[in-house]
């Protein structure tokens, strides 16, 4: 899975190589760059000087050996010049596609426009807008992703274009229908599906393998912005819905790119402070894709066992059980030993020291770091990984308390 | 026995020649001491129609918590006892009793099996029971909150068709529509999707199971404010649900908490214009030709505001509900 990084909110566009440096040395190999950040005003008498800025930026991107992986197309709003207004929108996605293709790269996102004037007919204005761009899309070899938008009603936020999971799926195998090979799919927001509170297991599932991006940003729901994910909480808790949107792409095995957008909270943080917040926004997306890929840990190992014998062993159970069955489980309470736990044998930490070396131990219990200490200690040569129930498939009702 | 549906009569107001009827939740101005008093309320102020508040005698923040009353442990015979004066108050009023809330939830998903074989078996059947005894042909109910615990939407519909099914040979002997309703969850404070937010699902599954008792059994209720607290759109929800759309709770939020205000109330920039789309909930209604009770779901309006000015205020819901009126059937 591809892990991209937003420039916005970490990169000066006009001296892009500190943040550009930045995002590098994070670990990141990719970047995603809206093209809105190098429009001016101005530039609709002559978009040579747009693509020139562009070329700088995407120079600078490649000096410092980073890739562009995803594009967006900049998108306009004015809507009392709207009839001119789209004739320039569709050329400038049409300067962004081949930006994107002398990039080197495969996707651009073209969000749908909206007419203010023709609301009903929403469908039939994008019709014709993404079909004037399929000649250069083909010719460029470039991919055009849609993205789910929200809307504005007297300055509340509701659901806009492409919100619509069955109705976006429809757009997307209309316009590839029409482009006579799949050259449409669809870019997920989930920071645009968090602020209606989309269900987005349900949005992911439905459009499935037509996502080939997503955008990881957290909010709180109330306002478009983009903030690192697990930082908008209350109470303890996120004010994403991660469990939904991680449960959508294991099911669709999804393996696209991940874009980490993080504008807000990068440009809040000082200068300083970027490189080391950066190097956390990379664990995040890392760990997110983890998340999503969590069955590739399983299915590496010809056989796997289970240290702890607790709610996660059993949580493991539930879920992987009958699909990776472990040969049996450790745990440090000597009770426990030769009893029978959710259908495994409970035995000593001493037993893994004699167990084959290709064989897998997954740790289930959240002192992961601490344990995996002990087993080394103990002489425990064999991969030791981390199991994790924070989102999984289902869940018990109930938890164990005889821990 | 007696046939307890009854037609929608349409009444004269101002300028229009018809008017659909109005109704409110009877909470905070229907009294179990005396009734009548509050039912009079409503029709002096305009209304014609209760939305019987059944679920004020279990509360959903206690069953959240694992408490229980004692209230639906009495027998039904009981029951009629102790609503009797409501359902006398309400006829000697002049208002019909278009609509109930069934106590919710009926599953609490850490509770004991014991509660919620009660609310199951106990609670549901006998609200049930009232609904017929108040002679309300409409009892709206919650679908069951477990997408988190089952693994998906899907899989927690089932639960709650199963719910269904278990008063659905109620229903159909009482001749009571099941109104499931739009409800919404809650991550971290912020709302999301609960059970049948989703229009279009929704009507595939009330005609189903509709098909499958080959009778209409099951209907909707439109919540607007649960609809507005996700930025869903009005008209195209309402449309999609079409005639499946048997009852209303009408109210309002700021978008953020479910504070079941005013029409409306809620501005969110300058020029101050109402931030709930007010206008798609009128064309969305005027559009499938919506004949029934104007209804809202506003008892909190009641508590903010001094009880001094209770008739005042539910005057004024009235008065909203009669534009909306005028409105759709413009």
């Amino acid at each position: 899975m591809k892990i991209i990084c937003n420039l916005a909110g970490i990169t000066d566009y006009n001296r892009p190589v500190q943040g550009v440096t930045d995002i590098k040395n994070s670990g990141f190999e990719y970047v995603f760059i809206d093209l809105k950040h190098i429009y001016q005003k101005g530039m609709e008498e002559n978009l040579k000087d747009f693509s020139d800025a562009c070329r700088v930026l995407i120079s600078k991107c490649h000096e410092a050996d980073v890739c562009v992986g995803v594009f967006r197309s900049p998108k306009l709003i004015d809507h009392k010049k709207e009839i001119g207004l789209f004739e320039f929108q569709q050329r400038l996605a049409e300067e962004s596609i081949k930006i994107s293709s002398e990039a080197k790269c495969k996707y651009v996102v073209v969000p749908p426009i909206t007419s203010s004037l023709n609301s009903a007919n929403q469908w039939e204005l994008n019709r014709e807008y993404y079909t004037k761009l399929i000649p250069i899309a083909k010719e460029k070899n470039v991919i055009i992703l849609l993205e789910n938008q929200y809307s504005n009603y007297n300055g509340r936020i509701i659901r806009g274009i492409c919100s619509d999971e069955k109705e976006t799926s429809d757009w997307i195998d209309k316009l590839n229908e029409i482009a006579g090979e799949e050259r449409f799919g669809i870019c997920m927001n989930t920071g645009t599906c968090n602020l209606c509170g989309q269900n987005m297991q349900d949005y992911a599932v439905t459009l499935n393998n037509r996502i080939k991006v997503v955008i990881l940003r957290d909010g709180y729901g109330r306002d478009d912005v983009s903030m690192l994910p697990f930082t908008a909480v209350n109470h303890r808790q996120s004010q994403t819905d991660w469990l939904s949107l991680i449960r959508g792409l294991r099911e669709i095995s999804f393996n696209g790119g991940l874009i980490l957008d993080i504008e807000d909270t990068a440009a809040a943080f000082s200068p300083m402070l970027r490189p080391q917040l950066l190097s956390l926004a990379k664990a995040t997306a890392e760990y997110l894709s983890w998340q999503i890929r969590i069955e590739e840990q399983l299915k590496k190992y010809k056989s796997i066992v289970l240290f702890g014998a607790g709610n996660m062993c059993r949580n493991y159970m539930k879920c992987y059980g009958e699909k990776y069955p472990p040969k049996f489980t450790c745990d440090n309470n000597p009770k426990l030993w030769g009893t029978n736990f959710c259908g495994l044998e409970v035995k000593a930490p001493e037993e893994l020291k004699s167990i084959p070396s290709d064989w897998g131990i997954f740790i289930c219990n959240i002192y992961y770091r601490e344990i995996e200490k002990q087993l080394r200690d103990l002489g425990v040569k064999n991969s030791i990984e981390f199991f994790n129930d924070e989102y999984l498939p289902s869940y018990y009702f109930n938890r164990l308390e005889r821990m | 026995m007696m046939n307890i549906y009854r037609p929608i009569i349409l009444i004269g107001w101002k300028g229009c020649d018809f008017m659909l009827q109005i109704g409110v939740q009877t909470k905070n101005i229907v009294n179990d001491s005396n009734p009548e008093e509050g039912f009079q309320l409503m029709k002096e102020s305009g209304f014609t129609c209760g939305d019987f508040s059944l679920n004020s005698y279990l509360l959903n923040t206690s069953l959240y918590k694992f408490e229980l009353n004692d209230f639906f442990n009495k027998s039904d015979r009981e029951l009629e006892d102790f609503f009797t004066p409501h359902k006398e108050g309400a006829k000697a009023a002049g208002i019909t009793i278009n609509q109930m809330h069934m106590p919710y939830p009926v599953y609490v998903p850490n509770g004991s099996k014991e509660l919620n074989d009660y609310l199951l078996n106990n609670v549901a059947p006998k609200s049930m029971r009232i609904c017929k005894f108040m002679e309300c042909p409409n009892i709206v109910v919650h679908g069951l909150k477990l997408a988190r615990n089952l693994g998906s939407e899907e899989e927690e519909w089932k639960y709650t068709e199963r719910f269904l099914d278990s008063i659905t040979p109620l229903a159909k002997e009482m001749k009571i529509t099941i109104c499931i309703e739009n409800i919404y969850s809650s991550i971290g404070g912020h709302i999301v999707e609960g059970p049948c937010s989703n229009a279009r699902k929704t009507v595939e599954r009330i005609d189903r199971f509709n098909d499958k008792y080959g009778a209409e059994i099951l209907g909707f209720c439109f919540d607007t404010g649960h609809a507005n607290l996700l930025g869903i759109d009005f008209e195209d929800f309402i449309t999609t649900l079409g005639s499946r759309l048997k009852v209303l709770h009408i109210h309002d939020n700021d978008g953020i908490g479910d504070l079941h205000q005013l029409p409306f109330t809620f501005t969110k920039n300058r020029e101050n214009k109402a931030s709930t789309d007010w206008d798609g909930f009128i064309r969305g209604l005027k559009k499938i030709k919506y004949n029934k009770v104007l209804n809202f779901e506003t008892a909190p309006v009641l508590s903010s505001f001094p009880e001094e000015m209770k008739a005042t205020v539910l005057k004024f819901i009235a008065d909203i509900g009669k534009y909306f009126s005028k409105k759709i059937e413009s």
